[in-house]
Parts: structure tokens; C-alpha cells; sequence
């Protein structure tokens, strides 16, 4: 009971902090209305939000689902057929780097009514659930399946009878994570195309009027139903496992870059299956050319036409802006998350209340998000430096720490056992256990970096990538949305890679790969 | 020469290729266990006894050496649901109970579940787990679990069984308890048993031969047979010539 009590302490105090905060209109001149203020006016709106959560839900429930099977059924491919998985890595990167908001101006222009948000939805819920079955199908106990190899059962046995159902933990955890990502993309589509309904659509609209209450109560709505579609998924897989957890495999390791050495077709293949995809998207759905660009287009768009100088120029203006603010946030959130992740392994009280904090951050849309900080900071440079380190820093801070976490207390106590001070052991220990964490996190947030600074600029700056994807937009000019869009896809691919190779060579000189 | 359901395996060789190592795991493993007998597989840990076991029932690959079970290949036999086995780790599925667990293999080979039923409930009663029937294995110590192990070995009437190391984390009295259980059910069902063990007190009471294998590489050295007069009850454990052949296999296991 009194642990409860504890715990419960510093969420209620940060509560009560805002509060006061929000009444005495402190920040920007009200910029940050009271928790109160803001529920008044969820109860004064009640009348309109009905329609925009259902169009919202919709089109995420749906895109949930069909990403999910989509994803399921790859992930199953991947498994029985690992060729299949290395030749899809090139589309599952993509899949997984590609900042949403750089292709909802597409699916608008490229398909009709709720499709676009379905599309969007499913395609932030593809890469976690592909991901999360390759791994629970792939991490089974072996001498279950001895057993029913032993009398006379298949690949196809062992798959349904073992494999089948101990990926279910895994499975659901990925549900987990997916839940609130389809809410995000659903919202991000909205705001890409228009339409009366929906949450996205509900805050573009209230977006010019100087209403900071309003704008907080649909961020805190959008939160909440991200919130909750991720309890949902907590709530079913915490019933579920009850006994059978302790048998359960956990794995331990951070996600690694998987070591390819791949023949030279399969690299090939997998290099050209994206853009063979793009393709077969437009010819699938018979695109005018004037509206869907191939590769070809974009390519002679960008680089043969008689606008290609100009062209040229506008995007090395906008990517002069995007990247070293993207670089400079990453960072910054970084530094800013190892620092404390490593601080809380020398005061694990404050971890402990912080971590929950940083988890909950991490459910809000950054969509919703967006708007806040605006009306918080305005619209300079600052506000994309901040977003750049919220996107980076909380999820980082939850890996790092969680990796830390992970150290038994045997190897934490042993150099203290010997005398040694506590930096000392910080040094010895904990920063290199932390180390593989960081490279991890990095890897995996820079394309999350990318889309932070791109909505930060499509929503308030006017500057860079994303302001340039949303006047082209406006001016149909339909060759540099493609343009930006596959810039865009490309870079984040990149930092994603480049992240993967400079973890990987560090981690090697650090003797902590198996090598290969 | 290949008797119904006995086992023969012939110069089994199997080398292993692990990280930056090699070892050899198996050379040459020649015996032949005639329908009806009890063989016990004796040897320090690592020689290869798990590995012979496994490529009896076809789960390991071979580099050289044919295995027949009943005249058949391992993958004809445990399709066929001759064989039963009980591995040195339980290997059981965490998320289903202790008699779901014992299901098991007739599910894999496709048999009916429910006359079976009655069955199940009397294994679970020869393991001493009634009462454990809905219990999942997280439930349970490692010394049930393996008691759950040997049950579901026995549950498609096997007519050669495989026993891995099966009572290894039972204590000395159940331990005894259950050998004594396992010579009736040999003696009732005349099951061909390959038994892998680390008991030489074990391997005398129960088995016809002993085989004895060495490490590095993994062969057998030696095959002693073990007369003593059926049915061996618990006195047999303090007769003096039943510690004169213990001794022996000591000798052999101990290289002398
Ligand atoms: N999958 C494998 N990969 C590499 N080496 C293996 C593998 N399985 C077994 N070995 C090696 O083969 C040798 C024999 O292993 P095996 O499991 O058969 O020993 P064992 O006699 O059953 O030992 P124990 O009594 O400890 O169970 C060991 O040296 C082991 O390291
Ligand atoms: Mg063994």
C-alpha cells in the first residue's frame, strides 16, 4: 500500500505543479492552460468530438487490422523462407523509415475517401508486427520441437504446435506498440488530405484560431485513445501469459543489425524491389502520369527538364534547413537521454518515478503533439530543435535505461567489491553496458527525428522539407511531392544505415558481437 | 537379423562444427539392441550419449552410419508411432497443462484423443502427479517436470522407447521408487528400451547390457552384460554381486 502511495506521488504532484502553472497563465501568456481548463473545455466541445474520434478510429482500426495481417503473413513468409526475407529487406526498411507525413500528400492525390488514412495506418503498423513474428516465431524452444520432430512431425507441426503459440507473447507486444502507431498515421493522413472528419482534420481546422484549451483537449483526446489502444493490448497479453511466462524466452540482447553478407543477386533484388513496388502501385491503380511519377519521372523531374535547375535548387534550400536541425536535435536528445539514463542508474528512485513519465510521453501523437510546443514556443527554429529531442529523447531514455536495467547486479557489484569508486564502476560497467543500447537507439529513432522535424515544418516554421512538401501541394505541383517524398524516404533510409554500420564497427572494436 | 522392433545402429559418425571447434561427437558407434531388450548407455558427460539417442531417432544428421528401428528408418518409425522418448531437458510446451503436455505425441501422430483420456489420467498417476493434471509447467519443480517428460514417453504405447537421462533431478528415494516402476512397465509391455544415464547403480538394476562409451572422440568401449536374475527388486541394491559389477563399469568408465 504504501509503495502504491509512492508511486503514485510524483504523477499527482506533476499534476498539481500544472495546475497552478496553467491558472496563474505563466507560460507564453497562457500558452499552457490548466488540466482543469482544458477538461472544461473537452466538456464545452462534447457536441463535436463524436464524429471526428469515429472517423478517426475507423480509419485506424481498419489500417490496424489489415496492416496486421499483412504484416503476420510476411513475417510468416520470412520465417519458412529466409531468401524471401532478405530480398524484402530493402522494402521492409523502407517501410520502416519512411516518415508518413512525406507520403500522405501522395495516397491523397493517389487514392480516394478513407483509403489514404487506412494506407497510412496499416503501413506504421507493418514493420513492428512483421517484426515482432519473425522474432517470436524464430525464438522457440528447441527441445519442444525435438520432441514433436521426434514422433514424426514436420516443419509444419513444429511451426503450429511450438512455434505458433509461443510467438503469441511477442506477437501481442507488438500489437502493443502498433496500436498507437495506426492512430498516428491515421492523423497524419487527415492532416495530409483534407476531409471534414477526423481528429487530424479537427485540430487543422482549430489550428489558426488562438484557442490553446481547445487544441490541448483533442491532443489530450488523441492521447487518450492511443493511450488506451495500447493498455488494451498490455491489459490482453498481462492476462494471457499469468503461468506460462515463466517457461517464456526473453530475450535479452538489443535488436542488432542483421549481419548480411548476401550474394550479389539478393542484395540486387532487394535493392530493386521497393521501386519495382512503387511502380506496380501506380500501374495497379492506373495513375495519370501527371499525377504519379515512376522512378523515371522523378528522375527526369528532378534532373532532365527544363525546371530541373530550379527544381534542384529549391530542394538543396529546404534540405540546407531539414538536415542540420535534424542532426543537431538528434543529438541533442541523445545526450540529453544517455545522460539521464545513466544518472538514474546512480538514483534509481528518480528512475523509477521518471520512467512511467517518459512512457506515457511516448504514447501522445506528434501530431498532436506539434501544435502544443507552437503555441508554447512559437514559430522559430526553437520549436523543431524541441520536437527533434522529444521524438529522440524518450524513446532513447526508455532503451538505455531499460538496457542498463538489464545488467545483473553481480557485474554492477563486483568492481565495488574490489574497492572501486562508484565513477569508476559507472565507467566500467554501466556506460558499456549502456553502449549497444545507445547505438540501438539511435538506429532506431532517426527516422523518427526526420518525421518530427518535417511535421515540426509543414505545421509552424514554414521552412525546409516539410514546408516545402506542403506548398507544393498547394501549387499541384506534382513532381516535386514525389520529389520530396523519395528524398525524404532515401535520407531517413540512409541515417538508418549509416547509424547500423557505425554501431556495428564500434561494437565489433568493442568486442561485443559475436562477429558476423 | 532385424527383428520387429529392436534397434540397430551401425558405425554412427557425427562430427559437430561449432564456434572455431571441432569435435567429434560420435566414431564408429556400433550396437544393436535385440526386441524386448534393456540397454543402458553409460559414459562422462559429453561423449555422446544425447547425440546417439538423437540420431537414433533421425533428429541429428549423420556424416556416416545407417540407424533401423524395427526394419524401418527413424523417420519411418517415430511417423509410424513406434517409438517414445523422453529427453534429457523436458522440453515441455510452457503454455499447456501437464496432461495436455502427455497429449502430445498422439496429437503429432494423429491419433484419437479421447479414448486416450483414461490413459493419460493413469500416467500422471504413475509419475505420482495426480492432482497436477491442470497445472502448467511453470508450476511445477524440474523434478515433476520430468516426471511429466517420462509420462508423456510412454503414452503412444511406444515399441522402443528412448529415456535421456530421465530421472536425473529426481531424489535418491523417488529415483529408486521409479526404477523399480520402469522395470515393471518393460517387463509388462516388453518394450525395447535405450536407456541414457549417469547412475551405474541404475544402469546394473535395470538393464540386460550396459554399454559404455568414452569422450573425444565419442565411441563405445566396452558392452558388459548384466545377468542378474528378473524380476530385481530394492534388496538387490545392497547384494554384494551387484557391487562387483558396478565396480566393473566403473573400472571400463574409468579407463582401466
Ligand atoms: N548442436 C551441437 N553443436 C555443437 N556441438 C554439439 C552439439 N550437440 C552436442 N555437441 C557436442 O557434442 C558432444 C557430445 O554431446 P552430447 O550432448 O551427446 O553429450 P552427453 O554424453 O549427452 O553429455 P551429458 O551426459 O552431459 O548429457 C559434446 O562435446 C557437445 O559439446
Ligand atoms: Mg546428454
Amino acid at each position: 500500500m504504501a509503495r502504491d502511495a509512492r508511486k503514485a506521488l510524483p504523477p499527482i504532484l506533476l499534476l498539481l505543479a500544472w495546475e497552478v502553472v496553467g491558472r496563474l497563465d505563466l507560460v507564453a501568456s497562457g500558452a499552457l492552460p490548466a488540466p482543469s481548463e482544458i477538461l472544461l473545455r473537452l466538456w464545452v466541445d462534447r457536441a463535436d468530438y463524436p464524429a471526428h474520434v469515429a472517423a478517426t478510429l475507423t480509419a485506424s482500426g481498419a489500417g490496424f487490422v489489415i496492416g496486421n495481417l499483412v504484416a503476420v503473413l510476411a513475417g510468416l513468409l520470412f520465417v519458412l523462407s529466409p531468401v524471401a526475407e532478405r530480398m524484402a529487406r530493402g522494402v521492409n526498411i523502407a517501410i520502416f523509415t519512411l516518415p508518413p507525413i512525406a507520403i500522405a500528400p501522395i495516397l491523397t492525390l493517389t487514392l480516394e475517401g478513407m483509403t489514404p488514412r487506412i494506407v497510412l495506418a496499416a503501413l506504421g503498423v507493418y514493420f513492428v508486427t512483421m517484426q515482432a513474428t519473425v522474432t517470436g516465431l524464430r525464438h522457440f524452444d528447441s527441445r519442444a520441437a525435438d520432441v514433436v520432430r521426434a514422433y514424426g512431425g514436420g516443419p509444419g507441426a513444429v511451426l503450429w504446435r511450438v512455434q505458433a503459440r509461443g510467438a503469441v507473447p511477442a506477437l501481442l507486444s507488438g500489437f502493443r506498440v502498433a496500436a498507437p502507431n495506426a492512430v498516428l498515421g491515421a492523423i497524419l493522413a487527415e492532416f495530409g488530405g483534407g476531409g471534414r472528419f477526423g481528429l487530424g482534420s479537427y485540430l487543422l481546422g482549430s489550428l489558426g484560431r488562438a484557442e490553446p484549451d481547445r487544441l490541448w483537449s483533442i491532443g489530450l483526446v488523441a492521447t487518450a485513445i492511443a493511450g488506451l489502444s495500447y493498455a488494451v493490448f498490455a491489459l490482453i497479453s498481462a492476462r494471457m501469459l499469468g503461468a506460462s511466462r515463466a517457461l517464456s524466452l526473453n530475450p535479452a540482447a538489443p535488436p542488432q543489425m542483421v549481419g548480411g553478407r548476401d550474394p550479389l543477386w539478393l542484395s540486387l533484388a532487394a535493392l530493386v524491389l521497393p521501386f519495382a513496388l512503387w511502380w506496380a502501385f501506380l500501374w495497379a491503380l492506373s495513375v495519370p502520369e501527371m499525377l504519379g511519377k515512376t522512378p523515371f519521372g522523378v528522375v527526369d523531374y528532378l534532373f532532365l527538364s527544363d525546371s530541373a535547375p530550379k527544381a534542384q535548387e529549391r530542394l538543396l534550400a529546404a534540405l540546407a534547413e531539414t538536415l542540420p536541425i535534424t542532426l543537431a536535435g538528434m543529438a541533442a536528445g541523445m545526450a540529453f537521454a544517455f545522460a539521464l539514463a545513466v544518472a538514474g542508474r546512480l538514483t534509481p528512485a528518480f528512475a523509477r518515478a521518471f520512467l512511467p513519465v517518459a512512457l506515457v510521453s511516448q504514447t501522445m501523437p506528434l501530431v498532436a503533439l506539434t501544435p502544443l510546443l507552437v503555441l508554447i514556443l512559437g514559430r522559430g527554429t526553437a520549436v523543431t530543435l524541441w520536437i527533434t529531442i522529444s521524438v529522440t529523447f524518450f524513446p532513447a531514455y526508455v532503451m538505455i535505461a531499460q538496457g542498463i536495467a538489464q545488467v545483473p547486479r553481480a557485474a554492477l557489484e563486483l568492481p565495488r567489491a574490489y574497492g572501486a569508486s562508484a565513477w569508476r564502476e559507472l565507467r566500467l560497467v554501466t556506460l558499456t553496458a549502456a553502449m549497444p543500447w545507445l547505438f540501438a537507439a539511435i538506429r532506431l529513432t532517426a527516422p523518427r527525428a526526420l518525421l518530427g522535424v518535417m511535421i515540426a515544418e509543414w505545421l509552424a516554421t514554414g521552412r525546409g522539407l516539410g514546408n516545402l512538401l506542403n506548398q507544393s501541394r498547394g501549387y499541384l505541383d506534382f513532381g516535386m511531392i514525389w520529389t520530396v517524398a523519395v528524398v525524404s524516404v532515401l535520407l531517413s533510409v540512409g541515417f538508418y544505415l549509416l547509424a547500423g554500420a557505425v554501431e556495428k564497427r564500434v561494437l565489433r572494436r568493442m568486442g561485443m558481437t559475436g562477429g558476423g | 537379423m532385424t527383428a520387429p522392433a529392436g534397434i540397430t545402429l551401425s558405425g554412427l559418425s557425427k562430427t559437430f562444427h561449432g564456434r572455431g571447434q571441432v569435435v567429434q561427437a560420435l566414431r564408429d558407434v556400433t550396437l544393436s539392441c535385440p526386441p524386448g531388450s534393456f540397454t543402458a548407455l553409460i559414459g562422462p558427460s559429453g561423449c555422446g550419449k544425447s547425440t546417439v539417442l538423437r540420431a537414433a531417432l533421425g533428429l541429428e544428421p549423420l556424416d556416416a552410419g545407417t540407424v533401423e528401428i524395427g526394419g524401418q528408418t527413424p523417420a519411418q518409425a517415430t511417423k509410424a508411432g513406434v517409438t517414445g522418448v523422453a529427453f534429457q531437458d523436458a522440453g515441455l510446451l510452457p503454455w499447456r497443462s501437464v496432461a495436455r503436455n502427455i497429449a502430445l505425441p498422439l496429437e503429432v501422430l494423429g491419433r484419437d484423443l479421447a479414448p486416450a483420456s483414461g490413459r493419460i489420467r493413469d500416467l500422471i498417476a504413475l509419475v505420482g502427479l495426480s492432482g497436477y493434471e491442470n497445472a502448467l509447467p511453470g508450476e511445477l519443480s524440474g523434478g515433476m517436470r520430468q516426471r511429466v517428460a517420462i509420462a508423456r514417453a510412454l503414452v503412444s504405447e511406444p515399441q522402443v522407447l528412448f529415456l535421456d537421462e530421465p530421472f536425473g533431478a529426481l531424489d535418491q528415494i523417488l529415483r529408486r521408487q521409479m526404477n523399480i516402476e520402469l522395470q515393471r512397465i518393460w517387463a509388462e509391455t516388453g518394450v525395447t528400451t535405450l536407456l541414457v544415464t549417469h547412475g551405474i547403480d541404475e544402469a546394473v538394476f535395470l538393464a540386460d547390457r550396459v554399454a559404455v562409451m568414452q569422450a573425444a572422440p565419442g565411441r563405445i568401449v566396452d558392452i558388459l552384460s548384466i545377468d542378474l536374475p528378473r524380476p530385481r527388486d530394492a534388496a538387490l541394491f545392497a547384494a554384494p554381486h551387484f557391487h562387483d559389477l558396478c565396480d566393473r563399469i566403473a573400472k571400463v568408465l574409468h579407463g582401466a
